[in-house]
């Protein structure tokens, strides 16, 4: 596809900020994680950054995400704050679920994030429940069910894009397909086609999910459509994952094309080769960012850690 | 029946070759598939490089070890058909968590098929399910649930602690007849214990006694066995330490029989507290067995909410062999020890 993308510079120097906030702070995880400051298992977002980015920036606060396993990208695209984070990683009571959660399980209702679920498949279920909570109290908002293309394989994702779509409820599913569960590819995993099997429910869209933009205009159609009551809507994102199914080390499977391949190189290259942005500029939204990545560490590290007691209260 | 053969009990291996339970475990699969035209596995990610830690790498038969997509419910269907068409197979779980996304198929289907039937048929099943904790897990992938299981009718519930009562278990899991729930806690998996390296079974429903003592009665299953003989041996406790090996069918003889030497009973449950395993050896003892109790019986295991990510709460939560060590030291002691 190789429709010309018009974009205003703000947009695209929002997008590419949530991009690298997403990249810096994962990379930040994967060079501490083997000091064990971090004792949680973490699932990193490199190479998936424009699928967050892309779909989030359409997103409200009141609207409702619902995140499996991997959840730190979106999280941050939705608008959890580096501090709330860091803090829930490094296990202190400052953290998002107050330590409780860990990387897997992060809590941050202002912001649209109602929690997120480890165990594959089911949390795709709550998203259809707050888009029934809408519909049932005329209210505007989305539910989002976020999930990965092995997601697709288990019966609660049938069950509920076909309620969803029985009832015409304001949900947007997306898949963000990396092509693997774990070490084991699609083709092993699924029979399916995703986007065949989604379009038997709902309309449904296929995207270059590297790429912020096509994933920030695809998004915007879907999010408009479900606004207006026009029912769910399924995006089908393709990605890379460039790390490991879990943990801080590059993926040994997925071969990654480190230019080609990544959303963030792609958004700057169009951004100046378009005369949006200079290099000047890009540059010091990274300075930023690490600024912001080195604040919320200390904070988290200055953090106190939970108390037994919390845990009989 | 090619298993009656093997239907005998060996005691426990005295100086013999020393491996790993991970290894039993394998070792037990590899016997019961060469043994067993009838026996394969089935899995999520069972058939990947790492070989369920390692308990599953590089079999013989690796035609009859199949991978599954995310689809845990529908997969134990798919099991439980195999087992009533001919198969004998063993249904995998990297987590015992991931297991109740199959609860209507286990406890619906699997548990009932028998005695909806009139008990006429078999249903060769074993769920294996590895049972997880630590490095902030958190509450969805750190559960135990062996007292859970045990509640349906229908299934048995296996919790081996040592490599030994691992490939016997196993085995005698894999030959029987019923469904088997067979949960093996992954910090077991690199200890080290005497296993006969020829096929054998051990009995469903026999307790075993890791130590003897004269003066507290402690029953304790997978990896709480393993720590009560711990805190056991390191203060030199007067305590006889039963370890059950199946949650059900129980041994409550064994059990009473040391509780009417001791006159005092502790639980180690390494599981929810409310109306779980420990809660139901307590209620047992006390039904059968209460002029024989001295002090109320202590129930030691997890507290009543899900499980926290952070390492400071995860080090209180779950109970150590120093603190095990502490209970029964109180206990002897005839101070009132807190469940
Ligand atoms: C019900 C269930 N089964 C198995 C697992 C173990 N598991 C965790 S993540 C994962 C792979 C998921 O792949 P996908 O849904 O494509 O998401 P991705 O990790 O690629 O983002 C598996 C098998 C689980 N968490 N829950």
């Amino acid at each position: 596809m190789t429709r010309p993308h018009t974009i205003t510079r703000e947009r695209g120097l929002r997008l590419l900020r949530t991009m690298r906030t997403i990249r810096q702070a994962s990379e930040r995880i994967a060079a501490l994680y083997p000091t064990n400051v971090m004792e949680t298992p973490v699932h990193l977002c490199i190479g998936q950054e424009a699928v967050a980015a892309g779909i989030c920036h359409h997103l409200q606060d009141r609207d409702q995400l619902f995140l499996g396993h991997r959840t730190h990208g979106p999280a941050m695209a939705k608008g959890l704050g580096l501090r709330p984070l860091f803090a829930e990683l490094y296990g202190r009571t400052t953290g998002c679920s107050r330590g409780f959660g860990g990387s897997m399980h992060l809590y941050d209702p202002e912001h649209g994030l109602p929690g997120s679920s480890a165990i594959v498949g089911g949390s795709i279920a709550l998203a259809v429940g707050a888009g029934l909570a809408a519909q049932l109290q005329k209210q505007d908002f989305l539910g989002v069910a976020w999930f990965g293309d092995a997601a697709t394989n288990a019966g609660v994702c049938y069950e509920s894009m076909n309620f969803a779509a029985l009832r015409g409820l304001p949900v947007l599913f997306v898949c963000e397909d990396n092509g693997y569960s774990n070490v084991m590819p699609k083709s092993v995993h699924s029979a399916h086609d995703i986007e065949t099997l989604a379009k038997v429910f709902m309309p449904t869209v296929a995207v270059d999910g590297t790429d912020a933009l096509a994933t920030f205009a695809a998004a915007g159609e879907a999010i408009a459509s479900i606004r207006q009551g026009g029912g769910p809507r399924f995006l089908h994102c393709q990605t890379k994952r460039w790390m490991k199914h879990q943990g801080h080390e590059k993926c040994d499977i997925v071969t990654v094309d480190r230019e080609r391949d990544c959303p963030i190189h792609k958004l700057e290259a169009f951004l100046r080769g378009s005369g949006l942005a200079s290099g000047a500029e890009l540059a010091q939204t990274a300075c930023e960012i690490e600024a912001a990545i080195d604040d919320a560490i200390a904070f988290a590290s200055a953090s106190p850690f939970p108390t037994p007691e919390l845990l009989e209260a | 029946m090619p298993w009656s053969r093997f239907d005998r009990t060996y005691e426990a291996p005295t100086g013999g070759r020393q491996i790993t339970y991970c290894d039993a475990l394998r070792e037990g699969i590899e016997q019961a598939m060469s043994h067993d035209p009838r026996v394969f596995a089935i899995g999520l990610d069972a058939d990947d490089k790492f070989g369920v830690f390692g308990s599953m790498r590089d079999l013989t038969h690796k035609d009859r070890v199949l991978g599954t997509p995310i689809s845990e419910n529908a997969m134990t269907g798919v099991a439980l058909g195999a087992a009533l068409s001919g198969l004998r197979p063993i249904h995998v779980h990297l987590r015992v968590d991931f297991m109740l996304t199959a609860m209507d198929q286990i406890v619906n289907y699997v548990a009932k098929w028998q005695d909806m039937f009139g008990r006429q048929g078999k249903v060769p099943l074993v769920i294996r399910a590895i049972v997880g904790r630590g490095w902030g897990c958190g509450a969805q992938h750190s559960q135990t649930l062996h007292g859970w299981f045990a509640h349906s009718p229908g299934l048995k519930v296996v919790t081996p602690s040592t490599p030994y009562d691992a490939t016997g278990l196993l085995l005698a899991s894999i030959a029987d007849d019923s469904p088997v729930v067979f949960l093996e806690h992954r910090w077991l998996y690199k200890n080290t214990g005497e296993v006969p390296s020829e096929l054998y079974t051990l009995p469903l429903g026999k307790a075993n006694v890791l130590h003897r003592g004269e003066r507290l009665t402690v029953v304790a299953n997978s990896l709480a066995a393993m720590h009560a003989l711990t805190a056991i041996e390191q203060h030199g406790l007067d305590v006889d330490l039963i370890d059950p090996r199946t949650i059900k069918p129980l041994d409550l003889d064994n059990i009473i029989a040391s509780v009417q030497r001791t006159g005092r009973l502790m639980v180690v449950d390494y599981d929810f507290p409310f109306g779980g395993f420990g809660a139901e050896v307590v209620a047992a003892v006390t039904e059968r067995s209460f002029d024989a109790l001295r002090q109320p019986p202590v129930r030691l295991g997890f507290p009543d909410r899900g499980m926290p990510s952070s390492g400071v709460l995860e080090r209180t939560y779950y109970p150590t062999p120093e603190r095990l060590a502490q209970a029964m030291t109180s206990m002897l002691l005839g101070e009132v020890v807190r469940s």
